[in-house]
């Protein structure tokens, strides 16, 4: 037994159920860690600091989407509306109350869930493209009442927010180690990406166990799970409600990272982006929410960069006949790319990372 | 042997992360150099001791792009014109203008700026009331100076903003003014048809406060959300209050549909709409003869092709030699004054000889008084706190035959209750 | 009275240019069962497309919006021969992403193509208007309600009585058990594509008509269709018009009444009815006014 261990394959149950299958995954998430915190402390570049920073929050709330969507099988365009409740919570728990750093961020989540829990019902009633629409609504709904309350939200004119970003010694918004002093996008990486790596562990230990097991069955035939002595009320409810939460967390971070928030930004577009972030990355996959966080967020400053060689592209618009700048041509590329990706790997990028995993752990003998 | 690997392989691992992070971060007692005003100009940020760059940071594909375009183009046609002729700042540093696209959105905004504020001397171009509040705190932190191609009344007390143009609550006031005074209009009933958000009520303040200071009051105020699809409840409204004037703000878009609606509604007020209202396509459209009886503008500077305004004769000039593609636009105008603002600020802080980000913002302060040549008011600069922006708006009527649609009424028109309007700083 | 009447028209006018606009959605999702978010990228492509025939070829108004629907209908069909063909089978999921991804590109061709100025459409109908009692009729309000019914007409009797309609209803219900009958599923979505880039086209034309103008603003409306759709159900024709009408009056009398009479529900409530109205009816009946209601299986 000790001996086959090694061979990478997986003998019984309990070991398919474990959060890391071997010592080999183990010893990566500690690198990867370590790479996650040297990795801000040595990039200055605030641009892809900043992307990355983006890209991070956006990655809490796709895992909050994915365990709706992916692994309950509840569609919902709502979810920019959850954003939005987490930044205004941020902007009145953190900014206006001046709550500390954890308690705000607790408040995010406690009121995104509490909102959940009393919109999760109607998942109850209401199905596939339905439901989508229904949650649509909600966005709309959102906008409306973010414009109205202005007390908390500032009007349609929008509000900053000043969330304390200290963590007992530690103040991420303006770090100190030592002598040395790191920007405030250096320490904001940190801070996002530990709360991206809580979130994916808070979300992966969900998927592999009891309730992640009922909400797949949800997901796959909702009638034979509730014959099956699943209750649907409880894991679609529950869904609602632990998707919220992370997404009004990634909310949250978003008004405080940005430092200004308005009613306008929590739109249908936005839903639609986490929506593409899933499924680029991977329905049902924690880790295919970050890879798709990462590749909405930074593919399109990809393009940008290496856009710009390509010939007869101008940056400067005008001219007649069909011109395309360079800014219209990099939303072309994403778009194609969008469409190539999906037409080639309808899976996503989890499926992607998945396959080359297996090339790997079978070399020098894969096909 | 397992064990020991591991351990090693940490303990390297940890070594590269403390050397990486050593090397990110900045020593903290670094920064006190000492900035005393020296003959030859040290590189900075942005500046490589011969070239100045520049950022624009505006919508250039998406809907808003009908304005980010042309306004970058007049930016652009600007310094060119100062590299070309000028030899460039202080004649003799060429300015190069770097270009991002926001679509519109605050947060792609902040990406942006974060990507290129490295590379810049100031922004000379940060088009969005969203966007610029959504950049200006690191702006502050950064102490980078920008120039927001709006005229929200928020931007004339701020250090890091360099504003241009008499702001929204000055053309309302203005064209109440004129109304009242001179078109005829006193004790006409006035009502405001507003799009329901900050710069919708950025009019509104401007129409309240006229009407507190010249006596009349707002019988009726009509709000729409923008890009609403139907315009019948609105005017019915204002047509049951049976309004006689109604003070417009909104964007070319929605002024279509509901002009549309006004006119077939048989609505005929006296439309007055704040600069951004407009747009030269409404000349040649359907809804021109209604434009034409019912509609006013207020807006900055003169009509385009007015050659006995200097600032115009010359930047027909210029576009005829560096964007003689370039169609009547009123956007374009605003780009191109724009960064004859931030010339101006430029010019300033090579004169004091520091091109550093602390020495630009040193520089807004000792600003002085700035001519547009009559594109827009003159703009008293200085520091934040006695900034005084242009008090006057020119009154402009619909006129397909000119070049822009807009042939004016009256020129510069400067109201009393115009100059008394005072303005806050922003937190 | 009058008001009341004024507001209604608007609203059924309204109500017609969403159904339009709800005809693409429905007879894409109906033959292929995928959400078509490109739905406002044909829309704006028809409305442009009608510009380009009419103002650049010098055809007659009335003639270039047939040249247009055509023209548009031929690029509806190809971007499912070219793209969409190879997603059949695939998670609904990625082919609605898909769709996602086509319309940046539509956006992007159109603006590069015909800009970004505000163009006007040169339309016949301007601001013309009828006036019956105290109501003023606009005649691009009349055009459109009278192409909202013909259109909807149209989808009855080619789904009732053409062989290739009767094809589609069958490919819908059981794609299998179509083909296995020998109806080429392929001619099916292809023609869908088509059909939904021609009332895209009207759509896009009566948009951009009677002084509005031609902006790319106008393939927002793809959103604003959206509850339409659903309340209607999004398999059913007459659905998708009743769920418009439905819709479009509800904006219209709520932006009409609730300033005066509901004002502590706050500015731009109307935008929001809409969907108020939905969540109702989608909690009365789970399936949309028209929908077909799920037989669900263990």
């Amino acid at each position: 037994m000790p001996r086959l261990r090694n061979l990478n394959m997986t003998l019984r149950y309990e070991d398919d159920l474990k959060l890391f299958k071997s010592r080999q995954s183990r010893l990566a998430m500690v690198a990867l860690a370590v790479v996650a915190i040297a990795l801000p402390l040595s990039i200055t570049d605030d641009f892809w600091l900043s992307v990355l920073n983006y890209a991070g929050i956006t990655a809490v709330g796709a895992i909050g989407l994915n365990l709706l969507t992916g692994y309950t099988g509840q569609v919902s365009l709502g979810h920019a509306f959850f954003l939005g409740v987490g930044a205004y919570s941020a902007v009145f728990f953190g900014g206006t109350h001046q709550w500390p750093l954890p308690l705000w961020l607790l408040a995010c989540a406690v009121m995104g869930g509490l909102i959940g829990a009393v919109v999760g019902p109607f998942a109850l009633r209401l199905r596939g493209n339905y439901l989508a629409v229904v949650s649509l609504g909600l966005v709309f709904l959102g906008i409306h009442v973010f414009t109205n309350w202005d007390s908390v939200t500032g009007g349609p004119g929008g509000t900053s927010v000043a969330a304390p970003l200290k963590l007992g010694p530690i103040n991420f918004g303006k770090l100190e180690v030592g002598n040395y002093a790191y920007t405030r996008n250096q320490g904001f990486f940190l801070l996002v990406w530990a709360i991206v790596a809580i979130s994916a562990l808070f979300a992966k230990n969900i998927v592999r166990t009891r309730p992640g097991r009922a909400m797949q069955a949800v997901r796959d035939r909702d009638v034979a799970a509730e014959v099956i002595g699943v209750s649907l009320a409880r894991y679609k409810v529950g869904a609602f409600v632990i998707s919220s939460a992370l997404a009004a967390v990634a909310g949250g971070l978003f008004g405080a990272y940005q430092q200004f928030v308005t009613p306008e930004s929590w739109n249908l577009f936005l839903s639609i982006q986490y929506i593409a972030i899933i499924i680029v990355g991977g329905v049902g996959t924690i880790f295919g929410s970050i890879l798709g966080a990462m590749f909405i967020g930074a593919a399109p400053q990809i393009v940008d960069k290496f856009s710009g060689s390509i010939p007869l592209v101008s940056r400067s618009p005008g001219g007649s006949g069909f011109h395309l700048t360079v800014f219209q041509l990099n939303q072309v590329i994403f778009g194609v790319l969008i469409v190539l990706f999906l037409v080639l790997e309808p899976r996503g990028l989890a499926a992607v990372w998945l396959r080359l995993k297996a090339y790997f752990r079978a070399w020098p003998f894969s096909y | 042997m397992k064990r020991n690997n591991r351990v090693r392989l940490l303990a390297v691992l940890g070594v590269l992360a403390l050397v990486a992070a050593a090397c990110g971060g900045t020593k903290k007692d670094s920064s006190s150099s000492t900035t005393t005003a020296k003959k030859t100009l040290s590189p900075g940020p942005g500046f490589d001791g011969t070239t100045i760059h520049v950022g624009v940071i505006t919508p250039l594909t998406g809907p808003v792009a009908v304005i980010g375009n042309p306004l970058t183009s007049g930016t652009e046609t600007w310094f060119k014109y100062i590299n070309e002729e000028k030899g460039g700042i202080g004649g003799k540093y060429k300015v190069v203008v770097d270009k991002e696209d926001s679509q519109y959105k605050p947060d792609l905004g902040v990406q942006a700026y974060n990507k290129i504020k490295a590379n810049e001397v100031v922004f000379a171009q940060l088009l969005g009331t969203p966007v610029t509040k959504a950049v200006l705190q690191q702006l502050r932190a950064d102490q980078i100076v920008a120039a927001p191609a709006s005229l929200d009344a928020d931007w004339v007390r701020d250090k890091n903003l360099l504003p241009v143009g008499g702001p929204y609550e000055i053309q309302m006031i203005n064209a109440a003014d004129y109304l009242v005074n001179e078109g005829g209009f006193k004790g006409k009933t006035m009502c405001t048809m507003i799009q329901d958000d900050a710069y919708g009520q950025s009019g509104q303040r401007g129409v309240d406060f006229a009407a507190k200071d010249l006596g009349f009051t707002v019988k009726t105020t009509a709000k729409y959300a923008a890009g609403n699809p139907d315009f019948t409840a609105q005017i019915q409204q204002l047509k049951s209050s049976a309004c006689e004037v109604v003070f417009l703000v909104g964007t070319p878009s929605d002024t279509a549909k509901l002009m549309g609606t006004a006119a077939q509604l048989q609505f005929v007020p006296q439309w007055v709409g704040q600069s951004p209202t407009w747009t030269g396509a409404f000349a040649k459209s359907p809804l021109a003869p209604y434009l034409q009886a019912h509609f006013m503008l207020a807006a900055e500077g003169t009509e385009w092709g007015d050659t006995s305004v200097k600032g115009m004769a010359d930047m027909l000039d210029r576009i005829q030699k560096y964007t003689p593609s370039q169609q009547p636009d009123i956007y374009f105008v605003f780009g191109y004054y724009q960064a004859r603002a931030v010339t101006a600020l430029l010019e300033k802080a090579v004169e004091l000889g520091d091109l550093s980000r602390a020495g630009v913002l040193a520089a807004v302060d000792k600003m002085q008084k700035t001519s547009f040549d009559g594109l827009t008011g003159d703009y008293e600069y200085g520091p934040p706190g006695t900034r005084n922006p242009p008090r006057q708006t020119t009154i402009y009527k619909v006129d397909p035959a000119k070049p822009g649609g807009l042939a004016k009424v009256k020129y510069e028109y400067t109201s009393a209750s115009a100059k008394k309007y005072e303005f806050k700083s922003l937190p | 009275m009058t008001d009341f009447l004024q507001l209604s028209f608007a609203g059924l006018a309204l109500g017609a240019l969403y159904a339009l606009v709800a005809l693409g959605f429905v007879i894409i999702y109906k033959a292929t069962g995928v959400i078509n978010f490109a739905q406002g990228g044909l829309v704006l492509l028809g409305g442009y497309l009608t510009y380009n025939v009419h103002h650049t070829w010098g055809v007659p108004f009335y003639l270039s919006i047939p040249v247009a629907m055509i023209l548009c209908g031929m690029v509806g069909a190809a971007v499912e021969r070219v793209v969409l063909r190879r997603m059949v089978g695939q998670p609904v999921f990625a082919v609605i992403m898909v769709t996602i991804g086509l319309l940046f590109v539509i956006e992007q061709v159109v603006t590069g193509t015909w800009g970004f100025n505000r163009l006007n459409m040169g339309d016949p109908w301007g601001i013309k208007k009828f006036t019956v009692g105290d109501v003023q009729l606009s005649v691009v309000n009349l055009w459109t309600i009278m192409l909202a019914a013909l259109v909807m007409a149209g989808f009855f009797l080619f789904f009732r009585y053409s062989r290739l309609g009767v094809a589609m209803r069958a490919t819908a219900f059981d794609q299998e058990a179509a083909i296995a009958n020998g109806i080429s599923a392929r001619r099916v979505f292809a023609l869908s594509w088509a059909i939904a880039g021609a009332v895209a086209t009207l759509a896009g034309v009566m948009l951009a008509s009677g002084g509005s103008g031609l902006s790319p603003e106008i393939e927002f409306v793809a959103l604003l269709a959206f509850p339409a759709i659903i309340l209607g159900g999004l398999d059913s024709p007459a659905g998708a018009v009743l769920g418009g009408v439905i819709i479009g009056l509800t904006q219209t009398l709520t932006a009409g009444y609730q300033p005066r009479y509901a004002d502590w529900l706050g500015n731009g409530f109307s935008s929001v009815m809409p969907y108020v109205v939905m969540i109702v009816i989608l909690l009365i009946r789970p399936y949309g006014l028209f929908g077909t209601k799920e037989v669900r299986r263990v």
